[in-house]
């Protein structure tokens, strides 16, 4: 017992150390009230809407109906191994891969591309700019209805216009190996000049005297977009990374208008199969399951993208 | 004298007090409808609701834009959902077995005999071709609004140049093959006209199947249980497979999947000389074609006959009295002789009530434009329109298989059998409750 007191001794005369986190806790709380108290309208929101909906989600996809006669039942996991067996679901998985990787990448590469053509402000710059950003202004609808007439076989504008270079007109949105690319033309237009706004904003925050200096020591324009500019573009890339793989997820808008996920379910995306099974076929247990696959699927992908965000960033 | 004159005075007031409580407003109800052919259909229903409205000042009827007849099954059935259903919707008339057997239909049979009148005497105002799609279990739950079979729609001018007599149309599948093949244009390998174009979208693509099929001699389903289809026979094996020949083999057809709104396109701009297509089409081909234009029936492989499209009026389920009652008004008005021939003159349908054929107006109409007979005409070999169990997912399965016919990735045979498969997996919850449940 002595031979313990002393160890003991500096311990006792501070607080306890639960007792100490509590109290940083509570200082930490005191001075961050008002941030939380400025958060709390948004927090009520998306606990009524997104984490309330959520929530309903998890419990729909336990549950299975299927006539209208039976009664509603418990079923566990199997709506989302169901799921899971559904061909059109792992089809519309690969879909959306395919169209995830085939529309960020161009995408991702025009709007760096722009930006570096534009990233010096005059008039002519300027006026590109806006050019090239006004996709972004026209609702996925409307554009959608607009390429609609482009696609159309035979009289469309596509074909009018290049139709006489290829041996045989292609069905653009009718034949299942191209109608998936031909949406992601839509994607790609409109998103590049989207994109190109953050490529912008990213070049202006590259140091003008690192640049300066890499000119004196004589680094060309390849050198330098290397070794400086494309590394302190990195954080931008990753950002415009998730934002463009969200969006291959969330946009369906196109996939409505103009093809319903057809033909053949070659256009079918996970967002589409969701609303498919929910309305078409009236299984709310399945859409649910799908919903929850998707959603987990998309958390960890941010999870891992905000954690390389941060290691980059060096962290706290 | 004074005190009764403060009496009157004040009975006045109170009148007038108590008048804004009594008058109540006009019970104001939405009607959902679809545009799912060519035209200016959103504009006409626009004026058609506002008469009703000045014609009816206790009523206020609202129309509301729903997208095709696959959106408008969606949205109606989300507003069922949430609680507020919409008094009245136009509804594609092959999903009101499906809606029947979600519970989302009032059955009209009592608004009816509140009338005074007999089901067979309500439903006698109607071609009894639309009944089909209208009775389920002898009970009534749409009224036949704008109907439409499809009709073969032929390019008179380019039907001349090619030596073809467009007054004597195609009457068999040979025929038809034949004039395709005439009609035909072609630099080397390259097509610089089709002969026909048929449509294959969602919705449509069933529809010309179920034509096809009929035209063959077959059913495309159980019309009298909504738990069988017949994807897998003879009849439809056949009506595909000369589908496919048209693309394939012939060449006169272009290939892949192509929308309702690509066909007419291509008619108009000649670029396809004969098309398969609603008669809800008539009146924007009558608008837009700058050439002499034919219909005529669908060409018959082994017999003449044509399913019913278009659209019904209903009621949903789970309404309030009073919008029930002036959504019966407003279902009545618009299937009056009358209006239901303005609408059949304005967007090409035909009208579904057989007294609108005699009035003036139509009549007149008839003798200026007698390609709008065809269709009428045609309805004596018209057939109720495929109505089953989920009946959107279930027509999909086949029309998934026969895109890829069309587009050289599968054979007919093995492509209508994968939709039967696919279509009696989710058919079998209901047979399971239904058709198979033991006593």
């Amino acid at each position: 017992m002595s031979l313990a007191e002393p160890a003991a001794l500096p311990v006792a005369t501070s607080a306890p150390p639960r007792l100490h986190a509590l109290r940083r806790f509570a200082a930490g709380l005191k001075a961050s009230l008002p941030a939380y108290l400025l958060l709390l309208p948004s927090l009520v929101f998306l606990a009524l809407f997104t984490y309330g909906a959520m929530g309903r989600v998890f419990v729909d996809a336990l549950y299975q109906r299927t006539t209208p006669k039976a009664p509603v039942r418990f079923v566990g996991f199997d709506n989302i191994s169901a799921v899971l067996a559904d061909a059109s679901f792992t089809g519309a998985v690969v879909n959306n891969l395919l169209y995830a990787v085939g529309t960020a990448i161009p995408s991702i590469a025009l709007a760096l591309l722009f930006a570096l053509a534009l990233s010096r402000t005059n008039a002519v710059t300027s006026a590109l700019r806006a050019a090239l950003f006004l996709p972004v202004l026209i609702p996925m609808v409307a554009a959608s209805a607009l390429f609609l007439f482009i696609f159309l076989p035979n009289v469309g504008l596509l074909d009018y216009y290049i139709g006489h270079l290829l041996p045989v007109l292609p069905n653009w949105l009718g034949d299942p190996d191209i109608a998936l690319y031909a949406i992601m033309i839509i994607t790609i237009w409109k998103n590049a000049g989207y994109y190109m706004l953050f490529f912008l904003a990213g070049l202006q925050a590259v140091p003008e005297e690192v640049m300066e200096a890499a000119h004196l020591d004589g680094a060309g324009p390849f050198m330098r977009l290397r070794h400086i500019i494309l590394p302190e573009l990195r954080p931008t890339f990753l950002f415009v990374t998730v934002i463009a793989t969200l969006n291959a997820v969330t946009q369906v808008d196109h996939v409505f208008v103009m093809t319903k996920g057809g033909p053949s379910n070659a256009t079918n995306l996970v967002l589409f199969y969701i609303y498919q099974q929910a309305v078409e076929h009236y299984d709310i247990g399945k859409a649910s399951a799908a919903t929850l696959l998707t959603l987990a699927a998309l958390m960890a992908l941010t999870a891992l993208s905000f954690r390389t965000l941060a290691n980059r960033e060096g962290g706290p | 004298m004074l005190f009764s004159r403060r009496l009157m005075l004040g009975l006045a007031m109170a009148g007038a007090l108590a008048f804004p409580a009594l008058a109540e407003g006009p019970t104001e109800i939405d009607l959902f409808f679809p545009v799912p052919v060519d035209g200016k259909l959103a504009r006409d229903m626009g004026t058609l609701i506002k008469e009703f409205n000045e014609t009816h000042s206790d009523i206020k009827a609202t129309a509301v834009y729903t997208g095709s007849y696959d959106d408008t099954l969606i949205k109606t059935r989300a507003a069922i959902k949430a609680g507020k259903p919409p008094a009245a919707v136009i509804m594609s008339a092959n999903f009101l077995l499906d809606m029947q057997i979600e519970n989302e239909l009032t059955n009209l049979d009592s608004l009816i005999a509140a009338d005074g009148v007999t089901k067979e005497q309500f439903l006698g105002q109607f071609f009894p071709a639309l009944q089909g799609n209208a009775v389920i279990n002898r009970s009534v739950y749409g009224v036949p609004f704008h109907n439409s079979t499809p009709l073969l729609y032929i390019n008179a001018d380019q039907a001349k140049e090619a030596g073809l007599d467009p007054n004597k149309p195609p009457q068999t599948w040979a025929e038809l093959t034949d004039w395709a093949k005439k009609l035909t244009k072609r630099e080397g390998d390259k097509v610089t006209r089709w002969g026909i174009a048929i449509p294959c979208a969602y919705d449509y693509c069933g529809w010309m199947m179920e034509s096809l099929t009929m035209s063959n001699g077959g059913r495309y389903y159980n019309e009298e249980f909504g738990g069988e289809v017949y994807y897998d026979t003879p009849s439809m094996l056949g009506a595909l497979t000369w589908w496919n020949d048209l693309v394939a083999k012939h060449k006169v057809h272009a290939p892949g999947a192509t929308p309702g709104p690509a066909v007419s396109t291509s008619f108009i701009s000649g670029n396809a000389a004969m098309m398969m297509l609603s008669t809800g089409s008539l009146t924007y081909v009558r608008d837009n074609a700058k050439f002499a234009y034919k219909v005529a029936f669908i060409p018959r492989n082994v017999r003449n006959a044509v399913p019913i499209g278009g659209a019904s009026l209903i009621i949903p389920a789970g309404l309030e009295a009073d919008k029930q009652k002036a959504a019966w008004r407003l279902i009545k008005w618009m299937t009056s002789p009358e209006k239901s021939a303005w609408w059949s003159r304005a967007t090409g349908y035909f009208a579904p009530n057989m007294a609108a054929y005699k009035t003036p107006d139509m009549i007149d109409f008839l003798n200026k434009n007698p390609d709008a007979k065809t269709a009428v005409e045609q309805l004596d070999v018209a057939k109720p329109w495929f109505a089953t169990y989920k009946t959107v997912p279930v027509r999909k399965t086949l029309e998934d298989e026969v895109m890829l016919v069309l587009n050289g990735k599968k054979q007919p045979k093995e492509a209508l059998a994968a939709a039967q498969k696919a279509a009696d997996e989710l058919l079998k919850p209901y047979n399971a409750e239904t058709s198979l449940k033991l006593p």
